[in-house]
C-alpha cells in the first residue's frame, strides 16, 4: 500500500499541524471536527487540512501529554471527543509559537526582496 | 490492548461523530443530505487510512504485529497439525540433543574454574622424552627446585595422593585423601568455609598433625558439626586435628588426574630436596605474561641441574598443562566430536523443516498472493512466515528441553566414572542458564536457518500466474525444486558422516571387547580392604590377617578359588624399575621397568593366567625361603631372549639400589595391564609373604565356582572379612567384569551416542527423500497420468520416479564420503582397532543409506503407479 509516501508527506507538514491544532485549542476545549472548521475558516479556507490527516496529529500530540481528551456532547447535543490545552501543552505552544515567528521572519527576510521582484 | 490507551473502536466512533457533525453543518449551509455526507467524506480524505495510521501510530505497533503474526501463526499450524507435529519434533530432538551435549561441553570445556585468575594455574608433572613417558608424577626435589629457580612462578604447591582411613568413630571408613603443600589453598585462591588453612609449621615433618575436611565428609561424618574444628581424629591410625572445612563445591572441582576426588587433606608433605621418589603432582601458579611453552623452556636448566644432583632424576623435563587442560582430559575430544555430531543433527533437522515448509509455501503460494494483491508487501509476509517458523522452533525448543533434562540423566548413565568423578557438574544436566541462553540462541538461529530460505521463497509469488490458476494446485519453480533437492542431498551427506562415525565407534567396541585380555574377568569378584593402624603395623600381622580371610572366603560354598593381591590385573599400573643380573649396569636410559604386581598363591589361578613355565606361588615361599619372582612372556622375551628364563636373577630397583636378588621360577601369559589399547607391557609379580620391599596386598579376588555369579558373593565375602576384623572398610565392591570394561567406558558412551545421532540422522533423512518425492508425485500427477495414458507402463513410471530419488541419494553419498573422510580424522584418538578411513565401514554405511533411501523413493513411487490416468486428467 502507499502509506509510505503519505507518511513522509505527513512528517513534513507535522510541525505545523501541531502547531496549528495547540493554536485552536487556546479558546477551550474542542472536538476533532471543530477543530478542522476552525483551522479553515481562520486561516481563511487558505490551509486546506485533510479532516482524516487531523486524528493521527491529535493522537501524537494526546500521546505527549499537550491535549487531554474525552468524550463529551456537542452544540447541537452530539455525541463527540473533546481535546483540551494541557498545562504543558501551553508551554509548547508559546515554545513553538516562537520557534516558528522566528523561522517565518527569517525565512521572510531571505524571501522578501525576490519576493517583491517576482 | 494495554499498551494503547485507546480502543480501535472508540477511534472509529470519533471518526463516526466528526462526519455526522461535518454532515450537519453542511447541511445547515443549505445542502441536502446526500450532498452534505458526500461533502464531509471528501474532507475527510481516505477514512480507512486513516484509522490504519491510528492503529500505527502506536508505539508497539511491531509487538502488536508480533502478536498478530503468533496468532495467524498458530491458527494456520493447528490447521495442519501432521505438518506442524513432525516439524516440532524433528525441531525439539534436534534442540534437545544439542541442550545435552552442550551442557556436557559447557560443564567440562567451558566453565570458569572456581579459582582466582585460573588461567595462569597449571599443573606440573613431568616428562621423559627420549623413552616416550609422559606425565609422570615428580619429586620434592624438582618441585623445589623448579620452584626456587627457575623464575617463572609466583608459587608453586605441592600435593600427593593416598588413601585415609578414619577410625574411631563408629563404622571405619576409607575416603581419598591428599597430603597437600600449606601455599595450595591461598594459591588456588579458596578459603575455607570454616577454620583456616594449613600453616607453615604444619609442613613439617615433625610439625602438627593438622586435618581438612571436605563439605560431605563434614556433613556425613560429623553431622556437619560447627565445633568440628580443633577436634581431634584418627587417621590411618594417628592423630590429626581438624583445622578447617572447605566449602561444597570445593572437592569437586578439584579433580585430581586418577578421578579420584579427595574428602580430607592433611599436612606434613615435608619436602625436601634430598628426596627424589617420584609421587607428587604440582600446581602452579604462573607469573603474569609467562606462556606454558616459554615456562617448560625456562625449567629445562633446573632440570639438567636436578641431575647433576640426582642420577636418578636424569633424563627428565617438566611437562606443564593449564589446569583446565588437565581437569577436562579425554573427555576433550570425545565432546568435541559429540558436539560436531548433534550440530549435524541440528542441520539435517532444519533441513528437513525446511523442505517441509517449501511444500507448504507451495501450496499456500494462492494465499500470498492474494495477499500481496491486497497490499501486504513482501516484508511484511517474510516476517509472517518467519514468525510461523519462530513458533515452530520455540515449541520445539520448549519440547527439547523438556527431553534434554532426560536426555542429561541418560548421558550421566552412560558417562565413565572417571568423567562424572571429575565433573560433578555434568550430572547438574541442562540447569544452568548459560546452557538455557545457548538454546535459546540455538532455536532462533534455526528459525533462520529453516525458515528464510522458505519464506523467502514463498513471499515472492508471481502473481498474476498464481491468480490466473485460482485454485489449481501452482506448479513449483525449477529454482525452487533445486534448493530442495540441495537441502535433501545435504541431508544425506551429514548423516553419511554421522553413521561413519558411529560405524567406527561400533567397530572399536567390537575390537575392544574382542581383545583377549589375558585373564578371564567372568567369574571374578574383586573387592579392596586396606589395613591400617596400629593393628596392622607388622608385615606379618598383614600377612596373617590376609592368610586368614582367604582360607575362610574359599571355604565358602560357590567359591572356587580366592587369592591377594596389590593392584588389580587391569587399570591399576605400578611401574617400578628393575635390573637383571645379565646387565646389571643398563646404558642411562635404558633401565628396564615393569609392572610390579605383589600376589598371593592362588593369584593366577583365581584370574586364569596361563602358566607358561616353571611353577606358580605356594604356601612355602615365606619370608625365610629363597626370593622368587614370576615374570611374564613379554619381559621374558624382552631381556632375555632365545633363553630359557627360569632360575635368572632380577632385582627391583636401579643398579644402584641395595633391593634383594629375585629368582625367576614361573613364566606367565601376558595381560593387557593398561586396558586394550597399550599393548603388552612387562610384568613382575612377587609373593606377599615373603614381604617385598614395598607395597602389601589390598586387593581380594574371588573366583566364584561354576555357574555362581560373582555379584551374588558379595555379602558372604564382606561377611568372611569382617569375621576376621570388624573395624576394616570394605571398598571398591566390583566384579572383574566391571573393571575390564572401565578402559572402554569412554568408547561405549560414544558409541551409544554417535548410534542414537546417526540413527536419528538416518531417520530424518529419509523423511527428507519421502518427503520430496511424495511432493513431486503429488505435483506431478496430471503429468504421470498423461504418460500412462499414452502407454507407459508402470515400471517406466516406477523408474521415473525412484530415479529421480536415486540421484539425490547418490549425490548425498558421495558428497556424505568425501566430508567423512575429511572429518573422521578427528576421532583417531577414540578409534582402536579400526583406522579412520575404514572401507568395510564407508561401504556398508553406503549402503545402508542407500537402501534406506530406496525405501523412503518407494512409497511415492508406488503412489505414482497407481495414478489412474482418468482421474488425474480430470484432477485439474
Amino acid at each position: 500500500m502507499s502509506t509510505r509516501e503519505q507518511k513522509r508527506r505527513l512528517e513534513l507538514l507535522q510541525g505545523t499541524l501541531d502547531l496549528l491544532i495547540l493554536r485552536t485549542l487556546i479558546f477551550g476545549p474542542q472536538h476533532g471536527q471543530g477543530i478542522a472548521r476552525a483551522i479553515g475558516q481562520t486561516s481563511d479556507e487558505e490551509l486546506l487540512v485533510e479532516h482524516g490527516a487531523l486524528y493521527p496529529a491529535l493522537q501524537r500530540l494526546e500521546a505527549r501529554g499537550w491535549i487531554a481528551a474525552k468524550w463529551g456532547t456537542s452544540e447541537n447535543n452530539r455525541k463527540a471527543r473533546f481535546y483540551a490545552l494541557t498545562a504543558a501543552g501551553r508551554k509548547q505552544l508559546v515554545r513553538e509559537t516562537t520557534k516558528w515567528r522566528r523561522l517565518a521572519t527569517a525565512i521572510g527576510r531571505i524571501l522578501g526582496p525576490e519576493a517583491e521582484e517576482g | 490492548m494495554f499498551w494503547r490507551k485507546r480502543g480501535l473502536t472508540d477511534f472509529s466512533e470519533e471518526v463516526k461523530a466528526h462526519l455526522e457533525l461535518e454532515t450537519e453543518r453542511l447541511k445547515a449551509q443549505g445542502l441536502s443530505e446526500a450532498e452534505a455526507r458526500a461533502a464531509a467524506f471528501r474532507a475527510f480524505g481516505n477514512v480507512t487510512q486513516a484509522q490504519e495510521r491510528f492503529y500505527e501510530s502506536g508505539r508497539w505497533i511491531w509487538f502488536d504485529h508480533l502478536v498478530q503474526d503468533v496468532r495467524f501463526g498458530l491458527r494456520q499450524l493447528r490447521r495442519s497439525p501432521g505438518f506442524t507435529a513432525v516439524a516440532v519434533l524433528t525441531l525439539a530432538l534436534g534442540i534437545g540433543a544439542n541442550t545435552v551435549i552442550f551442557s556436557a561441553v559447557y560443564a567440562v570445556l567451558l566453565k570458569p574454574l572456581p579459582f582466582k585468575d585460573s588461567d595462569r594455574l597449571v599443573f606440573i608433572e613431568k616428562k621423559n622424552p627420549p623413552r616416550g613417558w609422559v606425565r609422570n608424577p615428580i619429586s620434592p626435589a624438582e618441585i623445589l627446585a623448579w620452584r626456587n629457580e627457575s623464575g617463572v612462578f609466583e608459587d608453586m604447591a605441592a600435593f600427593t595422593q593416598t588413601s585415609c582411613v578414619l577410625t574411631g568413630m563408629g563404622e571405619a571408613e576409607e575416603d581419598p585423601c591428599e597430603t597437600v603443600s600449606n601455599n595450595l589453598f591461598p594459591l588456588l585462591g579458596v578459603a575455607p568455609l570454616r577454620g583456616r588453612t594449613f600453616s607453615a609449621d604444619e609442613d613439617k615433618a615433625e610439625g602438627p598433625r593438622a586435618a581438612i575436611l571436605s563439605f560431605g565428609l563434614w556433613r556425613r561424618r560429623f553431622g556437619a558439626d560447627e565445633n568440628v574444628i580443633g577436634r581431634a581424629i584418627e587417621l590411618n591410625g594417628a592423630s590429626y586435628t581438624v583445622v578447617g572445612v572447605m566449602p561444597a563445591n570445593f572437592s569437586h572441582l578439584y579433580a585430581t588426574p586418577y578421578g579420584t576426588v579427595p574428602e580430607i587433606w592433611v599436612s606434613g608433605i615435608a619436602l625436601s630436596p634430598a628426596h627424589s621418589w617420584n609421587d607428587y603432582f604440582g600446581i602452579g601458579r604462573l607469573k603474569p605474561g609467562i606462556s606454558l611453552h616459554q615456562a617448560e623452556a625456562q625449567m629445562d636448566p633446573v632440570s639438567v641441574h636436578i641431575g647433576e644432583v640426582h642420577p636418578d632424576l636424569r633424563g627428565w623435563r617438566a611437562q606443564l598443562m593449564s589446569l583446565r587442560m588437565m581437569l577436562s582430559g579425554d573427555t576433550r575430544s570425545a565432546l568435541v566430536v559429540l558436539m560436531g555430531a548433534v550440530i549435524f543433527v541440528l542441520l539435517i533437522a532444519c533441513a528437513n523443516v525446511a523442505n517441509l515448509l517449501l511444500a507448504r509455501g507451495a501450496g499456500r503460494a494462492g494465499e500470498f498472493a492474494v495477499r500481496s494483491a491486497l497490499g501486504a508487501s513482501h516484508a511484511r509476509i517474510v516476517r509472517q512466515l518467519l514468525t510461523e517458523s519462530l513458533v515452530i522452533s520455540l515449541a520445539g525448543g520448549v519440547l527439547g528441553v523438556w527431553l534434554a533434562s532426560w536426555g542429561c540423566k541418560g548421558l550421566v548413565a552412560l558417562a565413565p566414572p572417571s568423567m562424572l568423578k571429575s565433573e560433578p557438574g555434568l550430572a547438574g544436566g541442562a540447569a544452568d542458564l548459560r546452557v538455557l541462553a545457548f538454546t535459546l540462541i540455538t532455536m532462533l538461529a534455526t528459525t533462520f536457518l529453516f525458515g528464510l530460505a522458505p519464506a523467502l521463497q514463498s513471499a515472492r509469488p508471481h502473481l498474476t500466474e498464481t491468480l490466473k490458476e485460482a485454485g489449481r494446485s501452482s506448479l513449483q519453480s525449477p529454482r525452487s525444486r533445486r534448493f530442495r533437492s540441495a537441502l535433501v542431498v545435504s541431508e544425506i551427506a551429514l548423516a553419511m558422516v554421522l553413521l561413519v562415525g558411529a560405524g567406527l565407534m561400533v567397530r572399536t567396541l567390537a575390537q575392544l571387547s574382542r581383545v583377549n585380555l589375558g585373564i578371564n574377568p567372568a567369574p571374578v569378584l574383586t573387592l579392596r580392604v586396606p589395613l591400617s593402624g596400629e593393628r596392622y603395623k607388622q608385615p606379618q600381622a598383614q600377612a596373617e590377617f590376609w592368610r586368614r580371610v582367604v582360607t575362610s572366603v574359599e571355604a565358602l560354598p560357590g567359591v572356587e578359588s580366592a587369592s591377594v593381591a596389590r593392584g588389580l590385573p587391569i587399570g591399576d599400573w605400578a611401574g617400578q624399575f628393575f635390573t637383571t643380573y645379565d646387565q646389571p649396569n643398563p646404558p642411562a636410559g635404558q633401565v628396564p621397568d615393569a609392572n610390579y604386581v605383589v600376589a598371593g598363591p592362588g593369584y593366577f589361578g583365581a584370574l586364569q593366567i596361563p602358566l607358561v613355565r616353571g611353577r606358580s606361588f605356594n604356601e612355602h615361599d615365606t619370608q625365610s625361603a629363597t626370593r622368587v619372582v614370576i615374570v611374564n612372556e613379554q619381559l621374558a622375551r624382552m631381556y632375555w631372549p632365545g633363553k630359557d628364563p627360569l632360575g635368572k636373577q632380577l632385582r627391583m630397583g636401579t643398579a644402584t639400589g641395595r633391593a634383594p636378588w629375585l629368582s625367576v621360577v614361573g613364566v606367565v601369559g601376558n595381560v593387557l595391564s593398561q586396558g586394550p589399547e597399550w599393548g603388552f607391557h612387562a610384568e613382575v609379580y612377587v609373593p606377599y609373604q615373603q614381604f617385598p620391599w614395598v607395597l602389601s596386598p589390598e586387593h581380594l579376588l574371588v573366583r566364584t565356582a561354576g555357574a555362581v555369579k560373582p555379584a551374588s558373593m558379595i555379602h558372604a565375602v564382606v561377611q568372611e572379612v569382617h569375621r576376621v576384623d570388624k573395624d576394616l572398610p570394605v571398598t571398591d565392591i566390583r566384579t572383574m567384569e566391571q573393571v575390564a570394561r572401565e578402559p572402554m567406558a569412554q568408547q561405549r558412551m560414544m558409541m551409544a551416542l554417535l548410534g542414537a545421532f546417526a540413527g536419528l540422522a538416518l531417520v530424518l533423512s529419509a523423511l527428507g527423500i519421502y518427503s520430496v518425492l511424495s511432493y513431486t508425485v503429488a505435483q506431478r500427477t496430471r503429468e504421470i497420468g498423461v504418460r500412462v495414458a499414452l502407454g507407459a507402463q508402470r515400471g517406466n513410471v516406477l523408474r521415473l520416479v525412484v530415479g529421480g530419488g536415486v540421484r539425490l541419494a547418490v549425490l548425498g553419498i558421495a558428497m556424505g564420503m568425501a566430508a567423512a573422510l575429511a572429518l573422521t580424522r578427528l576421532m583417531t584418538d577414540l578409534l582402536y582397532g579400526v583406522r579412520a578411513t575404514d572401507p568395510l565401514i564407508f561401504s556398508a554405511v553406503s549402503i545402508v543409506l542407500g537402501t534406506a533411501s530406496l525405501l523412503a523413493c518407494y512409497i511415492p513411487a508406488r503412489r505414482a503407479t497407481m495414478v489412474d490416468p482418468m482421474v488425474a486428467l480430470r484432477y485439474e
